[in-house]
Formats: C-alpha cells, structure tokens, sequence
C-alpha cells in the first residue's frame, strides 16, 4: 500500500514532459519562461523550506526557557537575516523577471516569417507571407515552423477572445477582437508539438487544437512552396463527381484554390488531406473520419459552426473521396 | 436614491435573471432536419423567440451574400425590414420565399435546413428593431469573413 502510494506520487511527474508542456521547452521563448519558472520555484521552496523549518525548530523549543536578554539579541537578529532572505529573493525575482523579458523581446525578428494567426470559433485560420510574391498563403489548423528562424506571429480574432498557446515554444498570448498581438517563435528541436486555446471560447473551446510541426529549414521551404500552389485537379470519376457536389454544397464557407471554390467563413482546404488532423485536432485525418465529419458534424463537435449538410450518401462519399485527394 | 428607488434595485436585478433563458441553445445534431410545417409549427419559437439562433441567422446571411442584395433604404422586396411582405410575415412564408424565389442561386438546396431556419428568424426579426440597431447589426456583418477580399480581422 505504501510502496503503491510511493509510485503514485511519481506519477504527475509523467506530465512534466511531452507535446504540450512548458517543462519540455524546445523554443529560445519556451528556455527563457522556463528558467523564470525554475528560478520562481527555487526561491519559493527556499523560503518556504525556511518557514516550515522555523515553524518546527520553534515547536520543539517552545518548552525551553532561555535568558530574557539573549533571546532579544537574538530575536533582533533573526529578524535582520529574514528581512534580508526576503530582499534577496525579491531581487532575484525581479532581476529573473527582467531577464526573461529581454529575452522574449530579443531582436530575433529582422529576417523573421511573417505569419498570421486569426481565431475562430473553433479552429485558427493560419496565413503566411509567401516572400517571393508578398502574397498571403492560407492554410489552417496546423502551423509549420522553420527550425532556428524566428517567426513572427501576428495574432487576432474574428469573433470572441481566444488565446494562442504552444507551451513547448512560447508563451500564452490572447487573441483580441479588434486588436493585433505579436509573439515571436524560435523553434530549436524538430518534431510534432500542439497547442490549445487556453481562453474559453464556446462550446468547443476544449476541441480548438493546433499541430505545429517544426522542420529543417529546407523542409519548410518546400512544404511552404507546395502549399502555394492551387489544388491538384481530380484524378477520377469518383473524385470529380465529389468536387462538382463540393462545388454546390460546401464552396459558400470553404476555399480549395484552383477550382472556383471560394468560401471564407470555414478553413481554407486546399491541401486538406497533407494535415495531421481534422476540426482543429478532433479526429485524426483518416477517410472514415472525414466521413463521419461531413456526415453530422454537430454529434461529433456539438456547436461547432459546420453545418450538417444534407447530402445522398454517395454524394457525400464523393465528397470525402475528393477531399482526401487534396494533398 | 430614493426609498422606493432602493427598493426596486433588487426587483431589477431579478427581473434581468428572465433574459437568461432568451439565449439558451440546444447542442448536438441538429435539428430541425425538415421545413417548417405551416406558420403554427410548434418548432418555430425555438428559434424565433431566441436571440443565439437570430444572430447566427444574421452571420449567415451574411456568409451566403445576402447582404449583396438585401439592405437597409433599398426599394420593395430588398428592403426586409419595412413590414412588408409580399409573399407573407409566417414563417413558413418567408422561410419559403427564402428557399425557393430566389431562381438560379437555390438556397432550397445549397443551404442546410438549420441555417435556413435561422436565417428566417433573422429576417423576421429584423423589422423589430430601431434602424439604428440594425445599423449596428450591419456593421458587424461587415467584420464576418466573407469574399477574397476579407483579410481577417488584423
């Protein structure tokens, strides 16, 4: 039983790590809260584990009669070490502060990407400047990151107050209707991370996910360069039955770029099926998924603001068959 | 303050307590799946008598262009909030107008039935209001993401 309770205790550690946890900071932002934190932490438990320890050493004592004079000396000078623990440990703090606030504010940015991240109820609409053209690239709900170049984030919303937060790359920033805030992102380590809205939002608030993916730079370039160009034209019968249904049914909320389709209110699918997840991370991306989704997407993602459509089933097949093919 | 004034503050504050339920919204699949079945369909005041379901008709008919045509001083049948109705005020009415009098653009057919029956309750609804509400309630539209040229909010 002690042994079980013993492991139990271990067992929140097994969330300081991860896809989505400022402990496991992997962005020069995501290092310099992270060393705040830690210095928080350490001057906190300093002074707590001072406390706790003059709380106890005073309990025991508490019996002992010690000569009236001393004590007062000694009491003066207890008070002047306290006073003075306290004074360093707020320096500490504020110096550590400071520090990091330099550090989120570093002039990183002059080569910086330029991106766009607009909230909406419940997925994020992400646009980067194309630099060739100047042009604005759409995509949605998985943002790309070139590993060890700062991109500049430029945050707002298109309905009620959401909050950005990739906790492995920087810290948590709102997202203010009428309003634009910058973070700034300088990703070190490759691989797949996710960020949530931590402002609640609706209904859905807990299902507004973001993948980021961080590449090598090259990798990037090329993933931004595909992602410029328009959507490949269907390949088969099925596939252009599903564009032509898209085309009535969905184009009106939905852009695919190159067929006509040129919907703005829902996220842009022009490479659909090149992302990880479907609605802002609820599903995976998988055909049935995309199935069901466009089936009753309010039994999976109740109050989300797609539409059940009122599609024949071959119709909608057709659909999912075309959308799956946009990669 | 007055006394009689005193007093009534927490009447007031009780009585705004009856707006709660003005906004309450039913989520899951949605329904309704069908029509409205006459002007006396026992749904209707579901989304009628519903200031969420009014405002997401207002979103919509901005989303699907409406407001291309539909406007504030414009003449006759594009002016939906002088009391006139030519094709008649029931819901029914409208919602059919909606769904089949617009000719090629077929809104029947390209406009899920839920949002059909929001929009209706927009439409509705929109004559009820001073016209500088429904000033403000364009201008709104105006900030919804609509056409190539909306570039966010930012």
């Amino acid at each position: 039983m002690r042994r079980g309770a013993a492991l139990a205790a271990f067992l929140p550690l097994a969330a300081c790590g991860g896809i989505q946890s400022p402990l496991s900071p992997v962005g020069d932002q995501a290092v310099a809260l992270h060393s705040l934190l830690m210095l928080s932490i350490m001057i906190c438990g300093i002074v707590y584990a001072l406390v706790i320890g003059g709380l106890g050493w005073s309990l025991r004592r508490r019996r002992a009669e010690p000569p009236p004079d001393t004590d007062a000396r000694a009491l003066d000078h207890s008070l002047w070490i306290a006073a003075g623990v306290i004074l360093a440990g707020l320096i500490a703090l504020t110096v550590g502060s400071f520090i990091a606030d330099r550090a989120l504010f570093a002039a990183r940015g002059r080569d910086a990407l330029a991106v766009r991240v607009t909230g909406h109820q419940y997925w994020w609409r992400i646009e980067y400047r194309d630099p060739a053209s100047g042009r604005w690239i759409e995509t949605a709900n998985e943002l790309h990151l070139p590993q060890g170049r700062t991109a500049r984030v430029a945050l707002g919303s298109a309905d009620v107050i959401h909050s950005f937060w990739v906790p492995n790359v920087a810290g948590k920033i709102d997202m203010v209707p009428g309003r634009r805030n910058l973070v700034d992102l300088t990703p070190r380590r490759l691989g797949w991370f996710r960020g949530q809205c931590s402002e609640y939002c609706g209904a859905q608030h807990a299902h507004m996910a973001l993948d980021v993916k961080v590449d090598p730079p090259a990798v990037f370039d090329a993933w931004l360069t595909a992602q410029a160009q328009p959507a490949a034209a269907a390949r088969d019968a099925v596939a252009a039955h599903g564009a032509a249904v898209f085309a009535g049914a969905c184009a009106a909320c939905h852009a695919v770029r190159g067929s006509g389709a040129g919907g703005r209110a829902g996220p842009d699918l022009t490479h659909f099926a090149s992302r990880h997840s479907i609605a802002a991370g609820t599903l995976s991306m998988t055909r049935g998924n995309l199935q069901g989704w466009i089936a009753q997407p309010q039994a999976i993602k109740p109050g989300t603001m797609m539409p059940a459509v009122a599609l024949a089933p071959a119709d909608a097949d057709a659909v999912a068959r075309y959308l799956v093919t946009l990669r | 303050m007055s006394r009689a004034m005193r007093r009534a503050v927490p009447l007031y504050a009780v009585a705004i307590l009856c707006g709660c339920t003005k906004e309450a919204r039913e989520l899951g699949p949605a329904t309704p799946q069908t029509p409205p079945i006459g002007n006396e369909d026992p749904r209707i005041p579901t989304y009628q008598d519903n200031f969420y379901q009014v405002s997401q008709g207002g979103r919509y008919f901005a989303w699907y262009g409406c407001s291309g045509c539909h406007a504030e001083g414009k003449d006759a049948v594009l002016n939906l909030a002088d009391s006139e109705w030519r094709h008649g005020f029931g819901f029914a009415n409208v919602y059919g107008a909606i769904a089949a009098r617009h000719g090629r653009l077929a809104y029947g057919k390209r406009i899920p039935v839920e949002q059909m029956w929001q929009i209706t309750a927009y439409a509705r609804d929109l004559s009820s209001h001073y016209p500088e509400k429904r000033r403000r309630v364009a201008l709104d539209q105006q900030a919804e993401p609509v056409g190539g040229t909306w570039h966010g909010p930012q």
